[in-house]
C-alpha cells in the first residue's frame, strides 16, 4: 500500500516535470529559433534565400561579409562607431542621471516632491512619436541634424528608468546608511557617488543594458535626424541597404549586416549580466 | 570628550515630516502596543509633538541612557543631538558651542545605528576608515587608528571581509569601530543591541562597559530595554510621550521612582499596585490596604511631611521582590509559579488584580500552586503615588 502511494507520487512528479519542461523548451525555441535562422541566412546567397528556407547553413558566409563590408552605400565601421558612441553614452548618462534623480526624490524632503514625482511619471505616458514632431522641427530650425549628441542628450531624461531606479532605492537603500555617511562627514554628492551608486550597481547594469540595446536598435529618431553617411547608425544603414537598387538587392548581405549589428549587443549583455545576478546589498543591514 | 547641554529642546513634526517618519520601514517592526503609544503623542495644529521641554546637562565623559517605550521621543532626541533632525525650538550646546544649525559632519559626533548601516560594498577596514579618508587624514595614521580600534573590538581578523560575511555581533562591533575610530566628542548609540539575540546582547552589553573604560568620551545611549539602561548608564533619563519623566542614577530611579510610569517601567517583573489609603495617625503616615496597615519608614515620613501631604486615597506600589509571605497580610491566591532557578516567581490574584511575588527557593522545592497566601511588606519599600496625577507623593 505504502509503495503504491510512492509510485503514484513519482509518476505525478514525472508528469508535472514533463509539462513544465515541455513549456520551457517551447519558449526557449521561440526565443532562439529566429537567431538561428538569422545566422543560417547570413551564410546563404541571395539565390538560395529566394528558393526558400532551410535549416542547413550555406557556404556564402565570407562572400556575404565581404559584400557587406565593401558596399558603397554604407560604411560598417563608421556605422558601428556611431552606434556605439550613441548607445554607450546614452546608456551611461541615462542610468547615472536617472539614479541621481531617483535618489533626490527618495532621500530628500522638499515641497511638491510628490508632484515632481508624478510629473516625471506622467511624461512616461506620452509616446515618443508625439514629441518627435516638435523635436524634429526644432532640430531642423536650428540646423542640429546630423549631430550625434542630438540623439544622446534627449535620451538622458528617461522617466521609466527613473521609476525603476526609484523602486530599487526604496527596496534596497536604508536611509540610515545615508545618515551614517553624513555623520562620517561625507557631503551629499559624495554620498551618492561613493555609497549609493555602488549599492545601485545591479539596477544600473539592468538599465544600462536596456538603454544600450534600445539605443542601438533605435531606428525611428536616427532615421529622421541623420542623413549624412558619416553620421548614420547601423539600423539606418541596414534600412539604406534594403531600400537600395532593387536589381542589386542581396538578402544574404542584409542578413550578414544584421548579424554584425546584434553581436555588440550580445557582448554587452554578457559583460553586464554578471552584476545583475550578483546582489550587493546583502549584509549592510540586518536582513 | 565634551559636555552636551540641551536647553528646552522641542521637536514638532509638521504634517509633511510625520508622514515621512511613518515611512521608516527600515526600523524594527513595531512591537506590541506601539501603535497606541504613538497615538498618545500630542497632535497639535502645528503637527505631531515628539519631544517637549527637554532639559538635560550631560557632563563630560558621562554615560547617559535615554530610555522609554517605543515612540516616546528618545530616538528623536538622539537624532537631534546628531543633527539628523532639525530642532524645532530650544538650544543644543556641544562643548559650549551652540550647534542647532551645524551640519552633522561638523559636530564631531559619531553614531551607531540600530541596523548597523554599514556600507555593504566596502570591506570592514574601508568602512572604518571612511570618515578618516574624508578628512584627508594621512594614510599611515588611518591605518594605525583603524587597527587600534579593531584591536579594542577584537575584529582585527575580519578587516578584509565585507559586512555580509560577518555575523550580527561582528557587524555591530564594526559599526562601533566605525564610530570610535575618529575619537568623537560624543558617541551616540541608537538601540545598538536590539537586533542581537539575547545571549549576544548580554555579551555586547558587558563589551560596551569595557569599551567605555578604554575610550574616554561622552556617551548618549538610547534603548527601550530597562536592563540595558540600569546596567550601562551613569544617569538614566526616563521618557514618555515626549516628556522627561525622571533623570537620575539607576539606583535613584529604581529606589525613588518619580511617578507611577517610572516605577512600572524600571524593574522586572513590574511593580505591583494596590488601591490604598494614606492615613495620618499620631503624626505618622500609614498606608492601609486590604485590611493591613503599614507605617512608612522614617525617611519617607520626613519627605511626606515636608511636602505637607494630606491623608488621601493613593496607589500603593511594592516591587515583587519586596513582598514576603507572612502570617498576616494581603490575601492572595497563587495562579502560576515560575521557577527561575534561585527564586520562584509567584503570579497571584489579589481581589481580581494580578500581583507578582518573588520568593527565594533556597534549594527547597515547595509547591505553591493554587495556594492561598498572605503577603506582607515593610514601610521602607512602599511607594505611594497620587491618584490624581500619579506622581510620587514623596517628591
Amino acid at each position: 500500500m505504502k509503495k503504491d502511494i510512492n509510485t503514484v507520487a513519482a509518476i505525478k512528479l514525472l508528469i508535472s516535470r514533463l509539462v513544465v519542461y515541455g513549456i520551457l523548451i517551447f519558449l526557449t525555441f521561440l526565443c532562439l529559433f529566429f537567431f538561428y535562422l538569422m545566422f543560417i541566412n547570413a551564410s546563404r546567397s541571395n539565390a538560395q534565400l529566394q528558393a526558400g528556407f532551410t535549416m542547413i547553413p550555406g557556404g556564402n558566409t565570407i562572400k556575404n561579409f565581404v559584400n557587406a563590408w565593401h558596399d558603397t552605400n554604407i560604411s560598417i565601421p563608421v556605422g558601428m562607431k556611431n552606434s556605439f558612441i550613441v548607445a554607450s553614452l546614452s546608456a551611461v548618462l541615462t542610468s547615472y542621471f536617472s539614479a541621481l534623480t531617483a535618489y533626490g526624490t527618495y532621500v530628500y524632503d522638499f515641497k511638491y516632491k510628490k508632484a515632481v514625482h508624478l510629473f516625471i511619471l506622467a511624461i512616461m505616458m506620452i509616446p515618443s512619436q508625439v514629441s518627435a514632431v516638435g523635436f524634429i522641427q526644432l532640430a531642423f530650425k536650428y540646423h542640429l541634424t546630423n549631430k550625434l549628441w542630438m540623439l544622446i542628450i534627449p535620451s538622458i531624461a528617461a522617466p521609466s528608468v527613473y521609476f525603476y531606479m526609484r523602486q530599487y532605492l526604496e527596496a534596497t537603500l536604508p536611509l540610515e546608511m545615508v545618515e551614517a555617511a553624513r555623520i562620517d562627514g561625507s557631503n551629499e554628492f559624495r554620498i551618492f557617488n561613493e555609497i549609493v551608486l555602488p549599492i545601485m550597481k545591479p539596477a544600473i547594469a539592468v538599465q544600462m543594458i536596456f538603454s544600450f540595446v534600445g539605443s542601438w536598435n533605435n531606428y525611428f529618431m536616427p532615421s529622421l535626424l541623420l542623413n549624412d553617411l558619416q553620421k548614420k547608425t547601423v539600423p539606418v544603414m541596414i534600412a539604406t541597404l534594403r531600400s537600395a537598387d532593387f536589381t542589386k538587392f542581396d538578402m544574404g548581405k542584409v542578413y550578414m549586416l544584421m548579424v554584425m549589428a546584434i553581436l555588440p549587443v550580445m557582448i554587452i549583455y554578457v559583460i553586464l549580466s554578471k552584476s545583475i545576478i550578483k546582489g550587493v546589498t546583502s549584509g549592510s543591514v540586518k536582513g | 570628550m565634551a559636555e552636551v547641554l540641551l536647553k528646552n529642546i522641542k521637536k514638532i513634526y509638521t504634517d509633511n515630516e510625520s508622514r515621512k517618519k511613518g515611512r521608516g520601514k527600515f526600523r524594527q517592526q513595531p512591537k506590541e502596543g506601539e501603535e497606541e503609544k504613538k497615538v498618545s503623542l500630542q497632535i497639535t495644529d502645528e503637527g505631531v509633538v515628539a519631544v517637549q521641554e527637554f532639559n538635560l546637562d550631560i557632563k563630560d565623559k558621562e554615560f547617559i541612557v535615554l530610555v522609554g517605550p517605543s515612540g516616546c521621543g528618545k530616538s528623536t532626541t538622539l537624532r537631534m543631538i546628531a543633527g539628523l533632525e532639525e530642532i524645532t525650538s530650544g538650544e543644543l550646546y556641544i562643548d559650549g558651542n551652540l550647534v542647532n544649525n551645524v551640519e552633522p559632519k561638523d559636530r564631531d559626533i559619531a553614531m551607531v545605528f540600530q541596523s548597523y548601516a554599514l556600507y555593504p560594498h566596502m570591506t570592514v577596514y574601508d568602512n572604518m576608515a571612511y570618515s578618516l579618508k574624508i578628512k584627508h587624514v594621512d594614510k599611515a595614521e588611518i591605518d594605525r587608528k583603524v587597527r587600534e580600534a579593531a584591536e579594542i573590538l577584537d575584529i582585527t581578523q575580519y578587516l578584509d571581509r565585507k559586512p555580509k560575511a560577518l555575523s550580527g555581533g561582528q557587524r555591530q562591533r564594526v559599526a562601533i569601530g566605525r564610530a570610535i575610530v575618529r575619537n568623537p566628542k560624543v558617541l551616540l548609540m541608537d538601540e545598538p543591541l536590539s537586533n542581537l539575540d539575547a545571549k549576544l546582547r548580554n555579551q555586547m552589553r558587558s563589551e560596551i562597559i569595557k569599551l567605555r573604560k578604554k575610550i574616554n568620551t561622552t556617551f548618549v545611549y538610547v534603548t527601550h530595554d530597562q536592563i540595558e539602561a540600569m546596567t550601562l548608564g551613569d544617569r538614566i533619563v526616563v521618557m514618555k510621550d515626549g516628556y522627561i519623566q525622571q533623570i537620575g542614577t539607576p539606583q535613584e530611579v529604581f529606589d525613588h521612582p518619580a511617578n507611577l510610569f517610572v516605577s512600572g517601567f524600571i524593574g522586572t517583573p513590574q511593580m505591583n499596585y494596590f488601591d490604598a489609603e494614606l492615613v495620618i495617625r499620631e503624626g505618622s503616615y500609614y498606608v492601609e490596604t486590604k485590611g493591613i496597615s503599614v507605617k512608612l519608614a522614617e525617611d519617607k515620613q520626613l519627605r511626606l511631611k515636608e511636602n505637607d501631604v494630606k491623608a488621601q486615597p493613593v496607589t500603593l506600589g511594592v516591587r515583587p521582590e519586596h513582598l514576603t509571605i507572612a502570617e498576616e497580610g494581603i490575601n492572595g491566591q497563587v495562579e502560576v509559579s515560575e521557577l527561575m532557578g534561585s527564586s520562584l516567581h509567584l503570579h497571584m490574584t489579589v481581589d481580581g488584580k494580578d500581583v507578582i511575588c518573588i520568593v527565594p527557593t533556597e534549594g527547597r522545592k515547595v509547591n505553591y500552586d493554587g495556594k492561598q497566601l498572605k503577603l506582607a511588606f515593610t514601610g521602607d519599600v512602599a511607594h505611594v503615588f497620587s491618584r490624581e496625577d500619579q506622581h510620587n507623593l514623596e517628591y
